[in-house]
């Protein structure tokens, strides 16, 4: 190749990244306003005493007040439980109910779909409501008649501590499982069929066609479904506000909502953020973890 | 790809990133050349009385009608100020507390905000209130009744005007209280005692085609567990969180013998054992589909409401409450524990003035202190203090509602009056340090233990041994009461 046509072959490459950069501009834009600037100042306020005529910087002391917080290791406490009661659940849910709309016409297939994923499109607080009433704690309410059936004491469902984390849990188990059931649903029709035929020259029958081909398949999807679950999971908010706001007596007080009554109840932004930053650290490490243990037989 | 296809390409990139950042560029949000501001630093005004200039204020639906009459209320301050803009921004009760603290924490809060007098203490330690007591007139002053115009003080500071007094009192039902042989008309006049009480409510439970109608029914859920303690411990000897030597109150025996009661109500079925559960909107329809013979917390409109109900129910109306009964409702005082005298848990709100990052000048100041006055007095106070059913807390408010007809039952006003008489002093001397402190302990300890209690997971005891543990590290063993 003459040197002419590797500058020539340069200035073009040159060019196209230019290019190229110009076309991310925007969504880099939006990166940096919307992500990498708020996590750079949180980082900054969470050293501060914030106030909106002027902050003071405090060291880490909002860092080391958090570590002495009774209530924020009760939250992480809460968070962890919520976590493993609803995730793998979710997962299992979304895998059986993928599991049995596959075989289905396409269009029957289609219905189910989007049947099961209306919950993610309905707004959280009109679901509230309709669970408020559900849980409506009278012998009048819903799933208290259920229990009435069974000759069942009625429950005061999001009064008492031992039932409104469990209430909660059953309100994950029972909606949001719809972007769970797509994606397992593409990754199950991505499995190649010569595969299935095999098995069944071999005589497999439907579980051993589960265990040694579906499942090993699904991995990656499960793992991408696991950590995006973990992360949300830790992250959830929206439910224990609007049912319980953390009550009663902080028994489902989870970290968003700490974070949020620390920022908006009590206006200790710097504290807020160091806390936000401290759940950001966990779900970094949470993430890792799962990606050593169970990411390393899958392939992409 | 040929040039005029990068051309285009590169033309909308750049109008997108400019929109992006056009979008997020804080000279959006500055005021319109001559505008007078809509921030609290309009320096075009400075100096020049008459110099146009634009209050913002942010006001939730104070009264059913309150938010129709935005409009006229501008057009009204405009006539009566010709260079000011009155610039109303509505809220719901809901978004209210979140829209004015998301403003106060960016630092650009309306001018004006209608808010509880028991957040003014929150707003003063972050240094975001406008002091006007310097501003205001001695005619603006002498309009007001003295008492409601305390609860805006905090310290030497006065920090609004208050729109309205009212007490937290409770609602019965008139019908089952004469079936209860309760003399309801008595403890009007003369209040009750909390025995008094509790035995009017145990004969009030009835037990009626397999459902219970309770005596009582409070709305706990939630943070509205915090007014139901509050309500019954001013009636026990702690009118203010903090005694007048500035120690916190709720160390006391006392506080104790309230805690218990709200155990005793739910053990012995006067209350519902669900109680922690039934938040504001459940309780009153527990009241109106004759659930419960008494309901709280009750101010002086929901007599409105009931009454309308009623109207709705002789109608045939179905947007009646579902399975609703009529109702006489009526006005009545919580009871006092022991020897304590009666205390009504006083609520004072009213238009509290803020101010931004940067300071206001004196012209614009001075033109906020008009337009909350115009707002808490004459004929907007009284529009809306009729259509609450409260009492009119200026005079020129009662000259203006003098000609407003009303169908409050008079009993109830009388009952309201006399309750008013008790009400609990405001607290301006309490440093907004100790008020903050306060708060936390209530919210972190407090709530929370409350809500066990009602749920029956800790007892009064265990409940009162982690306030005083929370409250001796809030305030040292010197700073509470020890009794």
């Amino acid at each position: 190749m003459s040197r002419a046509t590797s500058r020539a072959r340069n200035r073009l490459n040159r060019g196209d990244s230019a290019w190229a950069y110009l076309f991310i501009i925007v969504a880099l834009l939006v990166y940096a306003l919307f992500t990498a600037y708020p996590v750079l100042s949180a980082f900054i306020i969470s050293f501060q005493e914030y106030s909106p005529r002027g902050s003071t910087y405090i060291g880490i002391d909002n860092y080391t007040s958090i570590l002495q917080s009774e209530l924020f290791y009760k939250s992480i406490r809460n968070t962890i439980i919520y976590t493993v009661l609803t995730v793998p659940v979710a997962l299992i849910l979304s895998f059986a109910v993928s599991i049995m709309i596959m075989p289905l016409q396409k269009r029957l297939q289609t219905t189910f779909k989007a049947v099961y994923y209306l919950p993610a499109v309905a707004s959280g607080v009109a679901l509230a409501v309709v669970w408020l009433w559900i849980f409506d704690p009278m012998s009048a309410g819903v799933l208290n008649r259920f229990l009435g059936f069974f000759g069942l004491d009625s429950q005061n469902w999001l009064g008492s501590s031992s039932t409104a984390m469990f209430s909660l849990v059953l309100m994950s188990w029972l909606s949001s499982h719809g972007t769970a059931i797509i994606i397992y649903v593409a990754a199950l029709l991505g499995i190649d069929s010569s595969y299935y035929e095999a098995a069944d020259i071999d005589g497999a029958n439907f579980f051993q066609k589960m265990w040694h081909i579906v499942i090993p398949c699904l991995k990656p999807t499960t793992l991408f479904l696991l950590v995006t679950g973990v992360i949300g999971s830790f992250q959830v908010f929206q439910n224990a506000y609007l049912m319980t706001g953390g009550g009663p007596n902080h028994a489902t007080t989870m970290v968003g909502l700490l974070i949020f009554d620390t920022a908006f109840k009590y206006f200790e932004f710097g504290k807020a953020a160091a806390q936000s930053l401290l759940l950001a650290l966990m779900i970094g490490i949470i993430a890792f973890l799962q990606f050593k243990f169970l990411g390393k037989d899958v392939e992409y | 790809m040929t040039r005029k296809r990068k051309m285009t390409a590169m033309l909308l990139a750049l109008t997108l990133a400019t929109g992006s950042l056009a979008a997020c560029s804080s000279g959006n949000n500055n005021p319109p050349a001559n505008s007078g501001g809509t921030t609290n630093s309009p320096s075009e005004n400075t100096g020049n009385s008459d110099a146009p200039d634009t209050i913002t204020a942010l006001l939730p639906p104070v009264s059913p009608a309150y938010q129709e009459n935005f409009k006229q209320m501008e057009e009204e301050f405009n006539k009566l100020y010709p260079n000011l803009t009155l610039k109303i921004e509505p809220a719901s009760w809901e978004d209210m507390t979140q829209k004015l603290d998301t403003q106060v924490n960016a630092g650009s809060p309306p001018d004006l905000a209608f808010i509880g007098s028991d957040g003014i203490s929150k707003y003063a330690q972050m240094d975001m209130l406008m002091d006007i007591q310097d501003l205001v007139t001695p005619e603006m002053l002498a309009d007001f009744d003295e008492a409601p115009l305390e609860y805006m003080k905090n310290g030497d500071g006065l920090y609004g005007f208050p729109a309205y007094m009212e007490v937290h009192a409770i609602g019965g039902n008139k019908q089952y209280m004469e079936e209860a042989g309760i003399d309801w008309k008595a403890v009007q006049e003369n209040g009750w005692t909390y025995d008094e009480f509790r035995e009017a409510i145990q004969s009030g439970v009835v037990q009626e085609n397999g459902n219970t109608r309770y005596g009582f029914v409070f709305a706990t859920a939630g943070v509205a567990s915090k007014d139901y303690l509050s309500i019954l411990v001013k009636n026990a000897g702690m009118p203010s969180p903090f005694t007048e030597d500035l120690k916190y109150a709720y160390t006391s025996n006392n506080y104790l013998d309230v805690l218990k009661a709200i155990r005793e109500m739910i053990d012995d079925g006067s209350m519902p054992r669900e109680l922690s559960s039934v938040d504001a909107g459940k309780r009153w329809n527990m009241f109106l589909t004759g659930q419960t013979m008494i309901t709280g917390k009750g101010l002086a409109v929901f007599e409105n409401s009931a009454n309308q109900n009623n109207e709705k129910i002789k109608a045939g109306d179905g947007s009646a409450v579902a399975d609703s009964i009529e109702v006489d409702y009526l006005v009545l005082p919580m009871p006092s524990f022991g020897d304590h005298d009666p205390v009504s848990y006083a609520v004072v709100d009213g238009y509290v003035a803020f101010r931004g990052k940067n300071e206001p000048t004196d012209e614009h100041k001075a033109n906020v202190v008009k337009a909350a006055y115009f707002l808490a007095s004459g004929n907007v106070a009284a529009t809306t203090n009729s259509d609450l059913f409260a009492a009119h807390i200026t005079e020129s408010g009662r000259e203006a509602a003098a000609s407003i007809e009303s169908n409050r039952n008079p009993d109830n006003v009388a009952a309201v009056d006399r309750m008013l008489e008790h009400a609990a002093p405001a607290r301006p001397d309490i440093p907004v340090d100790l008020g903050a402190q306060a708060i936390k302990v209530e919210n972190e300890t407090i709530i929370p233990r409350l809500q066990a209690l009602l749920a029956d997971e800790i007892t009064p005891e265990e409940m009162f041994e982690d306030v005083k543990k929370a409250a001796i590290a809030a305030f040292g063993e010197d700073g509470v009461v020890q009794d």
